[in-house]
């Protein structure tokens, strides 16, 4: 679509959005807003659309705002009470509950220490509270949630941690090809690896990192310029 | 990099702390470099005299002198200030504990104080217009504006290019009244030198012998230990700091402290070489870079390795010179010994440092003091030759000068004795 292409500010009127729902019901995603019969943008950057009528817009932003149902990855940062305080990248620190682990109960405490990864699902989101943690599904079974160990841990911009995420990303298939490894990646920006040796976690971190500046057109050729990279 | 993009400093999770300490085993760094091996220094000097931003990869410094009239302190009332400022409240991403900022500031703030107040690197009493009433306030303020690591060199480094390249107006004092002269009246004066220090800073883990230079702040939060050397150009050991918990053997150190002070020969040298071609584009008109092509890296910017791989020929035979110099300064300093005995405990942390230094190394510990006594005896104009000519030099000149004072010096302080000889 042409709506690809077009930029928009903070506080400009949508005038593509507003003449598409005359016609139906339409859904404003992040960085828009209705103002009375308007549509006002709240944020800047390119206004994507998703058949058959979503909007939204893709800013560049660093700063995690939670949402619920979010996996992220916090650093564990101190222990208060029944709780620990987990830094999520987020305006305040969020909590996570000695009970919110699979198995735990209140004799069988987790073992978690300041410093620790958390790979964990966002629970509570609201502007007024500070943010909830849980390590486990409604069933009560860790999945693939819990503590990280080992590996190397990056940050980056909320846009790439989204783009690795997305179904039609090729980056994580194009790296997999070059060497095995294990990834989590954030929705708040922070990244996760580990390969087998020191070497390839470095280069596939750098890897990662250097998509953050690239186009779609130049994943692949930075994905596959890894193996050269490892060789050399 | 993207590293610190994200308001977040790196190695606070114990994979990262845990990653750097097998990569340093494994003698790899993250960005490719060797244990010993620097990232490039860029100089870019402002419009103003006194204006220098320095980057070390990704850590960005600025630097600022200043100086005004002010009253001296009873204690030396001949003598100017110089007064050192660091602001690294820019850093946004850093920890923003009240503690550890408050340590770091203090850590950095007490580095800088080291390395060029109590190094006596400035000739104070030059900056002195009337005893008791009036001399010159020198102030650097130092704005830290990006930090990715080893922000004690980059700070010293700016310090330093600042100081040399600061020009102050020229002032007269008849019947007890001040006059400035403005730049059109009377030419702006350097400041005068006594030596030129910077600092080398390493990481040291527990996990390897072999220390890190020039640390990103992965691996600075990473390491057990930091530890920096001062160096001036003659490779006299101005400040050490060694902070941490890593056992660090005596040896480490001294590896650390000879390789320390070369390269804190070759980084006065670059600032040296900046500052002249510096002078040169200031000939020219319309070459003003402003404070913001500063930042956004228009103005033209002075590489340490564009630089200093011009001169890597000369230096190669620069550096035979100097090791068929040393045996024979050698001799030239020990039989001077006892003549300059008194007043070794002028340079009291060279001496301190004593103890550290290994017994092979005692004759050379013995001549740098020495050269420190001789060196803030003697006027230094900070356009002299290069470090490594002026090294042999300067032993001749000491045995010239130095005979006719040594009696009087018993009894006399030290800055008393400097000021007859520069003035």
């Amino acid at each position: 679509m042409s709506t690809n292409t077009s930029i928009i500010m903070p506080g400009e009127r949508v005038t593509i959005v507003e003449d598409a729902a005359k016609s139906k019901r339409i859904i404003l995603g992040p960085g828009l807003r209705r103002v009375d019969e308007k549509v006002v943008a709240t944020k800047a950057g390119p206004l994507r659309h998703k058949e058959p009528n979503t909007f939204w817009v893709d800013n560049y932003q660093r700063r995690y705002v939670p949402a619920r149902g979010d996996l992220i990855i916090g650093i564990v940062k101190a222990r208060a009470g029944d709780l620990y305080r987990v830094d999520i990248g987020a305006a305040d620190l969020a909590s996570i509950s000695y009970l919110a682990f699979e198995a735990a109960t209140k004799k069988n405490r987790p073992d978690l220490n300041p410093g620790d990864l958390l790979y964990a699902r966002v629970l509570n989101a609201n502007a007024d509270i500070e943010p909830e943690l849980v390590c486990v599904n409604s069933n009560g079974k860790r999945g693939k949630l819990g503590v990280l160990q080992d590996g190397f841990f990056f940050k980056c911009s909320l846009n790439l941690g989204r783009l690795l995420l997305r179904e039609s990303c090729p980056a994580l298939a194009a790296l997999t090809e070059e060497l095995p490894y294990e990834i989590a990646v954030g929705v708040n920006g922070r990244i996760w690896v580990k390969a087998h040796s020191t070497r390839e976690t470095v280069g596939l971190a750098n890897a990662i990192m250097t998509l953050e500046q690239a186009g779609y057109a130049e994943i692949e050729k930075i994905c596959g310029n890894l193996s050269g990279v490892m060789q050399a | 990099m993207f590293m610190n993009a994200n308001l977040f400093e790196p190695g606070k999770s114990k994979p990262e702390r845990n990653f750097i300490q097998g990569a340093v085993k494994q003698n790899t760094r993250f960005d490719g470099r060797k244990s010993n091996e620097f990232r490039d220094v860029k100089l870019t000097f402002g419009a103003d005299w006194g204006t220098v931003a320095v980057s070390i990869g990704e850590t960005k410094v600025l630097a600022q002198v200043s100086c005004d009239i002010g009253t001296p302190s009873s204690a030396r009332a001949n003598e100017g200030t110089l007064f050192l400022n660091v602001d690294i409240k820019g850093v946004a991403f850093l920890d923003e504990a009240q503690a550890t900022h408050d340590q770091r500031f203090l850590t950095l703030n007490s580095l800088l104080e080291r390395t060029f107040k109590s190094s006596r690197c400035l000739d104070l009493e030059s900056l002195c217009i009337a005893v008791e009433q009036s001399v010159w306030c020198v102030r650097v303020d130092i704005n830290v504006l990006n930090h990715d690591g080893n922000l004690y060199d980059a700070s010293t480094i700016a310090a330093l290019a600042a100081l040399m390249h600061f020009r102050r107006p020229e002032v007269s004092y008849v019947e007890e009244e001040i006059r400035t002269f403005s730049e059109r009246e009377r030419e702006l004066l350097p400041l005068l030198f006594l030596h030129y220090p910077v600092s080398v800073t390493y990481c040291v883990y527990k996990s390897s012998s072999q220390p890190l230079v020039d640390p990103t702040l992965l691996e600075e939060n990473a390491a057990d230990s930091v530890i920096v050397l001062s160096f001036n150009s003659y490779q006299e050991l101005c400040t050490l700091n060694a902070g941490g918990t890593a056992p660090t053997n005596v040896r480490t150190i001294m590896q650390c402290a000879r390789s320390a002070a070369s390269r804190s020969k070759a980084l006065v040298q670059f600032i040296r070489k900046a500052l002249e071609l510096d002078a040169e584009r200031r000939q020219q008109p319309n070459q003003v870079a402003g404070l913001v092509d500063l930042l956004n890296e228009s103005a033209p910017q002075l590489s340490f390795k564009h630089l200093m791989a011009e001169q890597g020929q000369t230096e190669t035979n620069k550096a035979d010179q100097l090791s068929g110099d040393e045996p024979m300064q050698l001799q030239e300093t020990v039989s001077e010994e006892q003549t300059t005995d008194t007043s070794t405990q002028k340079i009291p942390e060279p001496q301190m440092d004593d103890s550290s230094w290994l017994p092979q190394e005692q004759n050379l510990s013995e001549e740098q003091q020495v050269d420190g006594v001789q060196l803030s005896s003697k006027q230094e104009v900070p356009t002299t030759a290069k470090a490594g000519k002026s090294k042999p030099n300067r032993g001749k000149n000491k045995f010239v000068k130095k005979q006719p004072p040594t009696p009087r010096k018993q009894n006399q302080s030290d800055s008393e004795e400097e000021v007859t000889q520069i003035i």
